[in-house]
């Protein structure tokens, strides 16, 4: 953890947040801007705005106490990965330009509206009222589904590790018996309270001035994250991961039965979602599949076209018919072999753009795909620059992607993934201030 | 079409059941247990890491290619052990303590006993104590170390400085990968050599047991 004498040490960011406003233009003027591929007066910057662009609930409370903020308990509002939220306050310091709209329900089933205060492991937090842990003998934190205590838990923090990851829970399989109904149990029409949720979370993030992405859930086929549903009690179906990753060849009859419905219980409830908010919100994080290893991708271009792209391309046909959203894409690793098929698809927005792996040199794909992809990512290396570099190294590589990335537009500022645990406060700043510098304010 | 081509297609295609019956009908019509597995499951699984190198083969192929080939090990190596045969290596594979990501590993597993070496497989989540005394008790030549995390890619300079401290560092040659490890982190935490990829990884082995 930052020590405690991190703090900022020039004008607190909020006074440039103050300055850039009084220039006239808007956060939410310069997303829309960006997304449609015009330069803004500045690159707009995101962090915390969906569950792929979002910051450690160790790194909020470094960060509020570098910028001096109130040192209240961080709210983890997605436990999993325990992403902290961003509050206005801590928005308005780092000089962010977008607000995030969640789904009622977090990765294990229980609803993000109520909170109670846990001590996790030296860092006072709130976490959901649902958020039901064991801790074993040996540290490891245990967690249950929609917190029950009676149900088998779904998900286990090891000691030395700062988030969750699935339990698998696989019932024998039998591919006499295997029904597609078994992978669908969490897809279903939208209930009215999630309606009411959403209505009401993108009203107050419309008042807020800043750019809206919003995250409905329900659209991500084949999520390996998803796919053990951590946020059910009891899981049918296939829900192994690699046992998962095997269907995609040896059942993909039953994978296309699987996204078929899923489809049309998604573009149904998309349509229930628009008829309540309308274009109030700039962009869509509808799926977060990865097709990308560090060195490879998944599968081929070939089996992504014959599996997945058709129903990718029947939602975002269908966004793009009736609403203004833009369609945010996220795949880790080297994907620029998709991204042909991804924009074909009809995605907008691909994230986290990780330069990291093979294939993914900044400046090409700028050249290549900066025209018809908004890069939404990108700005800096969180496997190693940001986390293990000095704030000198995070700096010369936060201006460089900038240079790259920002002329014409297209370029939302955001890390390669999420802020993760243990990254240097100083590192996050060096960043902050790189970017704003880039964009000419850091002369305040 | 020989038993012994049978079960190399089967491994190939990712086909269990078929090189499961293949890995019988060889034993039964006398091909050599030492036989199967040096003539045809490692040249095998040498032709699927080199497909999953030029991209013709993916996770979910080589998943099923390692699939195929435990199921011919299963039934081999309480005969191989009967017969006294050694492999090329003995190695330690595990994630390192705090991570549970296991995909990888066990992709890096497969492909270790499928070229050949014995492996003792940890898990997830693998203090440093295990890793040591796993190499200790079963006197392994190889240790491999597995981290998908930044937060805990670090659990592998803990385990390669625990080797030290108990004396063993010197026993044992120490591999590590991981979707965040580079050649440079290896270099710096100590480790003897870098696998970028499972086939990479084998490769990487041979040459450790070789030196």
């Amino acid at each position: 953890m930052p020590a405690q004498n991190n703090v900022c040490p020039t004008v607190p960011q909020r006074d440039i947040n103050r300055l850039l406003s009084e220039h006239g233009v808007s956060s939410r003027d310069r997303l829309r801007t960006a997304l449609e591929h015009r330069e803004p007066d500045r690159i707009p910057l995101d962090f915390g705005s969906t569950a792929v662009t979002g910051v450690h609930a160790s790194c909020v409370a470094a960060l509020r106490r570098y910028y001096g903020l109130s040192p209240g308990p961080v709210k983890v509002h997605e436990p999993y990965q325990m992403l902290g939220l961003v509050e206005d306050d801590l928005r308005a310091a780092m000089g962010l330009d977008v607000t995030g709209v969640f789904p009622r329900k977090t990765m294990f089933g229980s609803s993000a509206t109520d909170w109670k205060e846990w001590n996790f492991r030296g860092l006072d937090v709130l976490v959901p009222t649902d958020f039901r842990i064991r801790t074993e003998p040996n540290g490891d934190i245990l967690i249950y589904p929609e917190g029950d205590e009676m149900a088998a838990p779904s998900g286990r923090m090891p000691m030395g590790s700062a988030f969750f990851d699935t339990i698998v829970r696989q019932p024998e399989i039998d591919d006499e018996k295997l029904d597609p109904a078994d992978n669908l149990e969490e897809f279903g029409p939208i209930s009215a309270e999630d309606l009411d949720h959403i209505e009401r979370s993108v009203r107050t993030a419309g008042r807020s001035g800043y750019g809206v992405a919003a995250s409905f859930g329900g659209t991500a086929f084949g999520d390996i994250a998803l796919v053990p549903a951590p946020f059910l009690k009891s899981p049918k179906g296939i829900r192994d991961v690699s046992e998962w990753y095997i269907s995609t060849r040896t059942r993909r009859s039953y994978i296309h039965s699987i996204f078929e419905r899923q489809c049309e219980i998604g573009i149904g409830n998309l349509a229930r979602i628009h008829a309540r908010i309308g274009d109030a919100v700039a962009c869509v994080f509808l799926c977060g599949t990865d097709f990308g290893t560090q060195t490879s991708s998944f599968c081929s271009v070939a089996t992504f076209r014959e599996l997945w792209f058709p129903y990718y391309k029947r939602v975002n046909d269908w966004v793009h018919a009736n609403t203004a959203w833009k369609c945010f894409k996220h795949s880790c690793g080297s994907v620029e072999r998709f991204f042909e098929s991804f924009i074909e698809a009809g995605f907008d927005i691909i994230n986290p753009v990780q330069c990291s792996a093979a294939g993914m040199e900044p400046g090409e794909l700028k050249r290549k795909y900066g025209s018809r992809l908004v890069f939404w990512g990108g700005g800096v290396d969180t496997q190693k620059t940001l986390p293990f570099g000095t704030p000198r190294e995070v700096r010369a590589e936060v201006l460089r992607r900038c240079e790259i990335f920002a002329p014409g537009g297209g370029f939302v500022f955001n890390s390669i993934h999420n802020l993760q645990a243990g990254t240097p406060v100083e590192n996050i700043a060096a960043m902050l201030d790189a970017v704003h510098q880039f964009n000419g304010v850091s002369h305040v | 079409m020989s038993e012994l081509e049978k079960l190399h297609e089967a491994v190939i295609e990712g086909d269990w059941k078929a090189a499961a019956a293949a890995t019988e009908a060889a034993i039964a019509a006398g091909v050599a247990p030492l036989t199967i597995v040096t003539g045809c499951l490692v040249p095998a699984m040498d032709e699927v890491g080199r497909r999953f190198e030029c991209e013709e083969y993916f996770v979910p192929e080589m998943l099923l290619s390692a699939r195929a080939m435990k199921a011919s090990m299963q039934i081999v190596r309480p005969l191989l052990v009967a017969t006294g045969a050694q492999p090329i290596g003995r190695v330690v594979i595990g994630t390192v303590k705090g991570d549970l990501h296991d995909i990888g590993k066990n992709l890096v597993a497969s492909m270790l006993e499928g070229g050949g070496f014995e492996v003792i497989d940890l898990g997830a989540d693998v203090a440093p104590e295990r890793f040591i005394e796993a190499a200790a008790t079963k006197n392994a030549n190889l240790v491999a170390l597995s981290a998908l995390l930044t937060v805990t890619m670090t659990s592998m300079k803990t385990t390669i400085d625990a080797f030290q401290t108990a004396g063993l560092r010197e026993k044992v040659k120490i591999m590590v990968g991981g979707a965040p490890v580079t050649q440079q982190y290896a270099d710096a935490i100590g480790a003897d050599g870098y696998g970028e990829s499972a086939g990479a990884a084998v490769a990487l082995a041979r040459r450790l047991v070789a030196a």
